[in-house]
């Protein structure tokens, strides 16, 4: 029988969705055009060709390695791109993805990629036509929402304040906006350079909704410890307990 | 036993639970100021640049927040944060219930209201350095200490 990896413990939505990011099986619920992903990434004008730091692998001559014969490169370190990146921040409120959860789903599903994690952004680094297509992955996918998260290369305070009036995580720099028809614009690049067209990224999810796909153990969603006063933790929990006593105690070797 | 002067000034704090978009902040503070009462108010929240700060983009204008004009009791000022967080001192108790139905009127989602003590008595240091020896004790707790002399806050 073949080997399914097991994730993430638990059995609340939380941690369902949590293995669901991990393992990158993730519902599509939008489909944004590349062309708009590369205008909000901001590294390159949209069919513009792609810069490169060194040529291709092919006609570099390669040393004789065993490993770089069993390891087949990315179609981005194949050309020779450059390095660059995409970051998210997603808001406290009930918002798809949590930093970590990012940097799961991109180490074991983004091939040649370099994921960091800080308190309330994530992000990635790859070889520029790879970042591109992680990207859209990520944003047509369950890890996105246009109003609890956003694309955000810099400034991205917004994640643990209140969100707008609207509904809509906070920025200072305002690269979104909501529609009259209530769709979420792109106006911006990541970094707060204007577009020259306002990208549709969609209508946002409802608070039900938000609340059934988020990755984020919340006491008024669902919270991390069981119902209040019941003490009945999660399975969750008790794994993170146990692997907290054992990098305590013995650094993850127990013998 | 000393009977306590129902003409004691008291503080408030009101925090929305959304940050309020300028036409509802416009109409809470008219709301505020028609109820009467204030001897003071701060409005407090996240800071609304006029040009990207840092980063790659550094210069480039943000257009969303310019411009950011309300008008409060007859007299016009810009914006130049967020409203997610206002204090206020008022001359005494029976002005608070007011306040509060104030608050209900113009807030169209759930907020919290609460009485404390939340502006300082005595000069900070950053109150010294800014301004020296302050003659006008009312202006102590309104001001942003890391704000340039010339975005100080307005007062109502």
């Amino acid at each position: 029988m073949a080997y399914t990896p097991q994730y993430y413990p638990g059995s609340t939505s939380v941690g369902i969705n949590r293995r669901k990011h991990m393992s990158g099986n993730l519902e599509k619920l939008r489909d944004i055009s590349e062309a708009d992903i590369v205008a909000t990434m901001g590294h390159r004008a949209p069919g513009a060709d792609y810069a490169s730091t060194h040529p291709p692998l092919k006609e570099m001559g390669e040393p004789d390695c065993p490993i770089r014969q069993i390891v087949a490169p990315t179609p981005g370190a194949a050309a020779g791109d450059r390095v660059r990146y995409s970051q998210f921040s997603d808001s406290y409120y009930f918002g798809p993805s949590v930093p970590y959860w990012r940097s799961y789903y991109g180490s074991i599903n983004c091939k040649g990629c370099d994921p960091g994690t800080l308190s309330g952004r994530q992000i990635i680094e790859a070889r520029e036509r790879d970042i591109e297509a992680y990207t859209k992955k990520i944003m047509d996918s369950e890890m996105f929402d246009p109003a609890l998260a956003q694309m955000k290369g810099c400034t991205v305070h917004g994640h643990s304040l209140r969100l707008q009036e609207n509904g809509t995580m906070f920025d200072m720099l305002a690269r979104t906006e909501m529609g009259k028809d209530g769709n979420v614009y792109q106006v911006k690049d990541q970094v707060g350079i204007p577009l020259d067209k306002k990208l549709n990224l969609g209508k946002p999810m409802s608070e039900a909704e938000a609340k059934k796909r988020t990755t984020i153990f919340r006491v008024d969603g669902v919270s991390m410890h069981g119902k209040v006063g019941a003490r009945k933790y999660d399975e969750a929990v008790e794994a993170l307990h146990h692997m907290w006593e054992l990098r305590s105690k013995w650094g993850y070797r127990p013998e | 036993m000393v009977t306590k002067s129902d003409t004691e000034s008291i503080q408030v704090e009101i925090v929305p639970n959304r940050y309020l978009m300028p036409a509802t902040a416009q109409s809470l503070l008219n709301e505020i100021y028609e109820n009467g009462g204030i001897i003071r108010i701060m409005i407090h929240g996240p800071n609304l640049p006029r040009s990207v700060p840092y980063g790659p983009g550094k210069g480039a204008p943000i257009e969303e927040n310019r411009n950011l004009l309300i008008e409060v009791g007859g007299q016009a000022f810009e914006l130049s944060v967020n409203v997610g967080r206002i204090r206020l001192e008022l001359e005494s108790e029976k002005y608070f219930d007011g306040l509060k139905a104030a608050c209900e009127r113009a807030l169209p989602f759930s907020f919290q209201i609460r009485r404390g003590k939340f502006f300082h008595t005595h000069p900070t240091l950053t109150d010294y350095a800014k301004f020296g020896k302050v003659e006008d004790t009312r202006i102590l707790g309104l001001i942003d200490p890391k704000a340039n002399k010339n975005r100080l806050g307005h007062i109502v």
